[in-house]
Parts: C-alpha cells; structure tokens; sequence
C-alpha cells in the first residue's frame, strides 16, 4: 500500500466531508449566479449544464423513458457522465455528493444522542431482496400511473430545488416538509432508512455495478491476526458504517455506497484488513465477526 | 389517463407553460422539473409550481401579470430543456402558449375611455390584435402566442384582457 492510499484512508471522511460541502456550496452558487444574470451553469441536482455540456440525473433518464415511451437522444447522452461514474466508482453520488445524504448523517448523529438505545450496530447485512423489491414497486407505480414519482422523491433534486427557490423568491415551497418528514423518520423510527431502501435515485445507481467497480474489500485473515484492538467487544467499521451494513459479512451490496467511512475507522486504529478495490473478491464469512 | 384525472382532483387550473411546451399530459411527464429554463430566463418570467399545485409542483409557469414571456429570439428556455418537454419552435409566431382574451364589459376602449395599450405592445404586432374601427381591440386567436405581454400591460384591474392556456 502506498503513503499516498495510506494517507487517504486514514484521512477519507475528512475528504468526503469537503466535496460535500463543496455540492453543498453549488447549490447555493449557482442560482446566484443566475440571479447575477450568469447563465454558463444552469441546473439542479435533477439535471445539471456546464456551458453546452449536459448532466441528467439516470434515473430521470429512465423515468423518462418508461413514461413518454419515446427516445429522446439529447436526454440519453446526458444521462451518460453519471453512469460512467457510476460504473467505475459505484453509488460515489450518494455518499460524497447528495445533499440529503449529508443532512441525513447529522440527523443520525442527532438520533444516537437522543436515542442511545438504537445505536447496536446489526451483524447481518439485509438481504438485496428487499431493495429491489422497494425499487421495482416504485418503478411499476410509476409506469402504471403515468405519475414521475422519481422526480417528486428524488431529495437531492428537492433540496437544491428549494435553495434555488430561497435564493430567487426568499421562500421556499411545502415540498420542503416531504425532507424534514423523512429526517423525522429517520431519527424517531427507522435509522437512515431512506439511503439505504427506498431512495430510487440511489438504487439506480446500484443498477449500474459491475464486475470492476469499485468496492469495499475485507479480509479476515488479516483482520483476525494483526488488528491492534480486541474485537471480540465492537468491530470498528461495523460501528462506523452509517447505514448500519457489517462489511465484514457478505451482502453489503446493493446498499453500500461506498463513503469508506469503514476503512477509515479500520486504519485510524492501525488495521489494514479494508480497503477499497476495483477488483473484489467475495468476502468470506467470518464466523466470529460481529 | 390516470395522470389526468389525478391532476382534475389535485388542481384543475392550467398554468401557461413556457415557449414550446409540448401537451399538458406529455409535459407533465417529460418535464423532471430540473429549473433549468426558469435559471435560464433573462427576464424572470418562468417561475416553478409549489405543492398547492399538487402533482404539478416543480414544473415551470409564467404568471403573466407579474412577467409576460418577451419571446427572446434565442430561446434560452427552450435550449435549456434536456428532456424534450420544451420543443424547438424556430420563429416567434410558431409559439402556442395559449391565447388572450378580452373582457368587453371591463375593456376601456369598449366603455368609452381610448386605451391601446394591448395593441402596441403585442410582439405579433398588427395582427394578433387589430384595432376595430381604429378603436376596439380584437384578439386573432389563431394568430395569438399567449406570450401575455398584453395583459401585463393592461391598465384596468382586474385585468381586462387575460390569457389562458392553450393546453386546457
């Protein structure tokens, strides 16, 4: 491992926390911008354009398609920088870039505060069943109905949509009530369900894994033999996950979205057994893991 | 379509939708209310739907007595659209946003008051509104864009001429 992978893992929330706040400050600058009668970039997280470069949100670019049933080519190459992100670096959007993901990880930070209770992080990673089956019905609801569910649930398309309305009116609508009711939900009765079932601008995204994309790698061997601390008591990047998933367990796949706050917990304890790869093997069950 | 009948129940109002907006039902489910022509906008005139508009929240309208649409001849809405829901229309005339109307009762040049206010601001000049015997307006329909320029400007309140949309 190099100084410089070495330095990055130990350092990696500190980076993600930058570009967040950077995404965070986009929002903000660019309807100022327009409003400063600036129009090279134009754009909400539901579709973004840098001069005559276009940016679509690949979900909408589905959504799109299974609604009006017809091609429209300028949407399908717009849709096409996020997906080459996406199958190189994974589910990258959510976890460094999305607004709500960020607001979402405070409001859990507020949750174990003042409902220390749920902190326990789970062992067994949820089966990818269950998010496929939420995505598909969203999906099916959406074809049936003719209604854009993805766009009216999409909350990075949301929330930047509200701070360009701040920012233009100095008001913002009642969608914003549809965020803080899911952040309610989230701290008072299902911790980070949102990210981790039911977004569908996340889980199309996940669509897009394959075989070479960048995962979480773990190795129990070398877990088991030179991890400095004892963890028969917390397994450090299990607790640090924020969407409570065990990467020491199989599974962590569709759900994870690759933050790497589990590496960066692994080395800050002088642990090496985590890492990010673009070529995973299966994780082996580790019967002791917890 | 179920889309239609859920937008009757939530809101039956037909907002004015920006230059070279495709049909209500077919926009409703192109748009993915992105705010890219409402950023695009010189003039402000595009502004975004709130949730009292129900499902059709986050599409764009123009609220003509506030900001008519000027009709820019480079578009830039309709060049900011990526998904198709804001079609190419090429010359000003060929837009079919909606179409004035004029309330004779209210009109000032119907009740005796000389007012051409409508008739020199229309963009389609001298013939989307022609003056009747040098003195009444009258609305062309199949000429109107439905830019509403003319109702921004009309001195009376409530406005006397309105437009509504062509998609109702």
């Amino acid at each position: 491992m190099t100084r410089f992978e070495l330095h990055f893992y130990k350092h990696l929330n500190r980076y993600r926390r930058l570009i967040q706040i950077l995404s965070v400050l986009f929002i903000f600058i660019v309807p100022l911008l327009n409003k400063a009668g600036m129009h090279a970039i134009i754009g909400t997280f539901y579709s973004v354009s840098i001069g005559q470069l276009d940016i679509v949100d690949p979900a909408l670019v589905l959504q799109n398609l299974l609604l009006t049933k017809e091609i429209h080519f300028p949407l399908l190459l717009a849709g096409i920088i996020p997906l080459v992100i996406t199958l190189f670096f994974g589910k990258v959007f959510c976890s460094w870039i999305c607004p709500f993901n960020l607001l979402a990880e405070f409001a859990d930070k507020l949750r174990k505060k003042i409902r220390p209770k749920t902190i326990r992080a789970k062992n067994q990673n949820a089966k990818p069943q269950y998010y496929w089956l939420v995505f598909g019905s969203i999906i099916s609801v959406a074809a049936v109905s003719g209604i854009p569910v993805i766009t009216l649930t999409s909350m990075p398309g949301l929330i930047s949509g509200q701070v360009a309305d701040l920012i233009f009116y100095g008001a913002v609508g009642m969608e914003l009530s549809i965020v803080l009711l899911i952040l309610l939900l989230e701290v008072f009765f299902w911790p980070r369900f949102w990210c981790k079932y039911a977004c569908p601008v996340g889980a199309v995204l996940a669509l897009l894994r394959g075989k070479n994309t960048l995962a979480i790698q773990y190795d129990a061997h070398i877990c088991a033999n030179n991890c400095p601390v004892n963890l028969k008591k917390v397994s450090l990047c299990n607790a640090a996950c924020p969407l409570q998933l065990n990467p020491r367990q199989k599974g962590i796949y569709p759900y994870c979205y690759n933050c790497g706050a589990c590496i960066e917990a692994c080395f800050n304890k002088g642990g090496k057994s985590i890492w990010f790869t673009f070529h995973p093997q299966e994780t082996k069950t580790n019967k002791s893991g917890s | 379509m179920l889309l239609d009948l859920l937008n009757k129940l939530v809101s039956a109002r037909y907002p004015l939708r920006p230059p070279g907006a495709v049909k209500e039902d077919a926009f409703l489910q192109k748009c993915i209310r992105c705010r890219r022509c409402e950023e695009a906008c010189p003039y402000d005139s595009i502004k975004m739907a709130h949730g009292d508009w129900g499902l059709k929240m986050g599409t764009p309208f123009i609220y003509p007595t506030a900001v008519p649409c000027y009709l820019c001849s480079d578009w830039p809405c309709i060049n900011a659209c990526p998904t198709g829901a804001l079609e190419a229309v090429g010359e000003k005339e060929n837009v079919k946003m909606g179409e004035a109307a004029i309330d004779e009762t209210t009109c000032f040049a119907y009740n005796g008051i000389i007012c051409r206010a409508c008739y020199e601001r229309c963009p389609i000049y001298t013939v989307a509104i022609t003056l009747k015997e040098e003195l009444y307006p009258v609305v062309h329909k199949e000429h109107c864009v439905g830019c509403g320029i003319c109702e921004q400007v009309c001195p009376t309140d409530p406005k006397s001429i309105v437009v509504f949309s062509a998609h109702r």
